[in-house]
């Protein structure tokens, strides 16, 4: 079995997934725009983009800011659940066994499978904004903020996906792992700085959002949002960042996640 | 009847003791899933209105919490009820399979008055701002009762339905999502003439009432938001016992479809 066949299988299952369950496909198309079209309306409720723009200290489109925003929580909560969960799925429904005894690293059948679900989602969430991109920002704007939240997707996936492994190799050494996973992704995008960037935050919260990979991908899926000529430098910097953090987090998840499996072995966990 | 009544009490005080670590946790993650989404609101507050908006905003979502709890864990949990073969056991003792559903009120108040308790004190001290205050607490007790009787009612009717038809748990956690949207809305941004329109939705009266009890909104409405509620109120408890009434028959004659949700 070659990596193309994990590849491969984790594409026909989605294939397979969105046919047979229409309910999640339409629900993964509504709640993107669900949840933008909520925050702006209460914001646009409570204040205006003018106080926005003061608030976030650049000037920035809310909408655009938003649509990148959303885009990165719904692609990283989907990393989350999907490569740390996965691992309390298959533990469910008895599978975690057969994976473990599988030719690969459970890691790497995880992040393998995972990668053409990761993409075909995101890119489909992405081509659900472009209408609102092109309406804000004209044909050529809007394709162009397009591009580089398409940038923000794939480069953000290479370290987030070692760094949900590492999740995922928490969740096979504890119990209760439900539990510990609701509560720990919404603490991860809060201090990713999500929808709220991270650089407001007080001294102590922006050092934990330092070395989260997702605060990067936020930040730069919002370089889009960005009034006037595209900041080059900044994105370069970000992506350099983001390539560093996917070797470092890879290569810890590819550690950690053995140490994991041989103890989750030992202890009988599985 | 009494027996009844006291076995049910103790299977859910029960449960909500042995899962403890499942009542924090969704006590925590929903608190921690409220502070991100109001964090994002919060950028377009000018700090001046910032005590209002939040004020507003927390209320707001602790009557959602309300409607929210109760729709998932009362009518979500009629699916779990279904596949542990639990209706057909209730019917076999002549008992109805409703009233033991019923009984998580006990479960959807302690858990959605825990939320909107851990969520007071928490967004108190993360924004600084005094949020828990009342002008008019016995409206506000009112409002909440009415909420949990309208949410009750729901969450028995969809778990009532969902015993002879499948119902889509991702379009329910979309509707529930969506109810926050119509509740935030202010009557006073309304045209005169549609105030009255907005207040026969469910849900959106015993709200104006949270918000005219802390003194968010002016309490012109108020009688009119009362009575209104109240009617629903009692036409969506009869909608509920009469759906599981005729459920009830339909599941002795034909067995229950073991569907639930999905």
């Amino acid at each position: 079995m070659g990596l193309w066949t994990l590849l491969k299988s984790g594409l026909i299952l989605d294939i397979y997934f969105f046919k047979n369950n229409r309910a999640q496909l339409v629900s993964m198309f509504a709640w993107p725009y669900i949840l933008l079209v909520l925050m702006l309306g209460m914001g646009f409720l409570f204040g205006s983009a003018e106080t926005f723009k003061s608030n976030v200290g650049v000037e920035a489109d809310p909408v655009v800011f938003f649509v990148a925003s959303t885009l990165i929580a719904m692609a990283s909560m989907s990393v989350m659940w999907e490569v740390g969960g996965t691992v309390l799925f298959h533990r469910w429904t008895g599978t975690l066994p057969y994976m473990l005894i599988a030719p690969y690293r459970i890691s790497v059948t995880l992040v393998m499978s995972y990668i053409p679900r990761y993409l075909l989602w995101s890119f489909m969430q992405l081509a659900e904004f472009v209408p609102v991109l092109i309406w804000r920002e004209g044909l050529v704007g809007g394709l162009a903020d397009a591009l580089v939240m398409g940038l923000a997707i794939v480069i953000g996936m290479l370290p987030l996906l070692g760094f949900a492994a590492i999740f995922g190799s928490f969740l096979l050494t504890i119990k209760e792992e439900t539990n510990v996973l609701s509560w720990l992704n919404p603490i991860v995008l809060i201090l990713s700085g999500a929808f709220y960037p991270a650089y407001l935050f007080p001294l102590w919260a922006r050092f934990l959002s330092m070395i989260l990979p997702t605060t990067y991908t936020f930040e730069l899926a919002r370089i889009s949002s960005l009034l006037g000529a595209p900041k080059l430098a900044e994105m370069t910097f970000l992506i350099a960042v983001l390539l560093g953090m996917s070797i470092f987090y890879n290569a810890l998840s590819f550690t950690l996640m053995g140490k994991a499996e041989k103890k989750a072995l030992k202890s009988g966990a599985v | 009847m009494w027996v009844k009544v006291k076995a049910i009490i103790w299977l859910h005080t029960l449960r909500l003791w042995r899962y403890g670590m499942s009542f924090i946790n969704m006590v925590l993650s929903q608190m921690l899933w409220i502070l991100l989404f109001i964090m994002g609101v919060l950028l377009f507050v000018p700090p001046e209105h910032l005590t209002v908006a939040l004020r507003m905003a927390y209320w707001t979502i602790a009557a959602w919490s309300i409607i929210s709890s109760f729709s998932s864990l009362v009518g979500g949990w009629t699916s779990f009820f279904i596949l542990m073969g639990m209706v057909e056991e209730h019917l076999l003792r002549n008992t109805s399979p409703f009233t033991t559903i019923i009984g998580r009120v006990l479960t959807g108040t302690t858990v959605s008055f825990a939320i909107i308790i851990v969520m007071g004190y928490a967004f108190s001290w993360i924004f600084g701002r005094v949020l828990m205050t009342v002008e008019q607490p016995a409206l506000m007790l009112l409002a909440f009762l009415l909420l949990i009787v309208e949410s009750l009612s729901y969450a028995l009717s969809i778990s009532a339905t969902s015993m002879r038809t499948s119902i889509s748990e991702q379009f329910l956690e979309i509707l529930n999502f969506g109810i926050i949207g119509l509740l935030i809305v202010p009557v006073s941004a309304l045209p005169g003439y549609a105030r009255l329109i907005y207040l026969t939705i469910p849900y959106v009266g015993p709200t104006y009432m949270v918000k005219v009890a802390i003194g968010s909104e002016s309490p012109v409405l108020v009688k009119w938001a009362t009575s209104i509620s109240l009617i629903e109120a009692v036409l969506m408890v009869l909608i509920a016992l009469r759906l599981m009434k005729s459920v009830e028959d339909h599941v002795r004659r034909n067995g229950v479809r073991a569907v639930g949700f999905w």
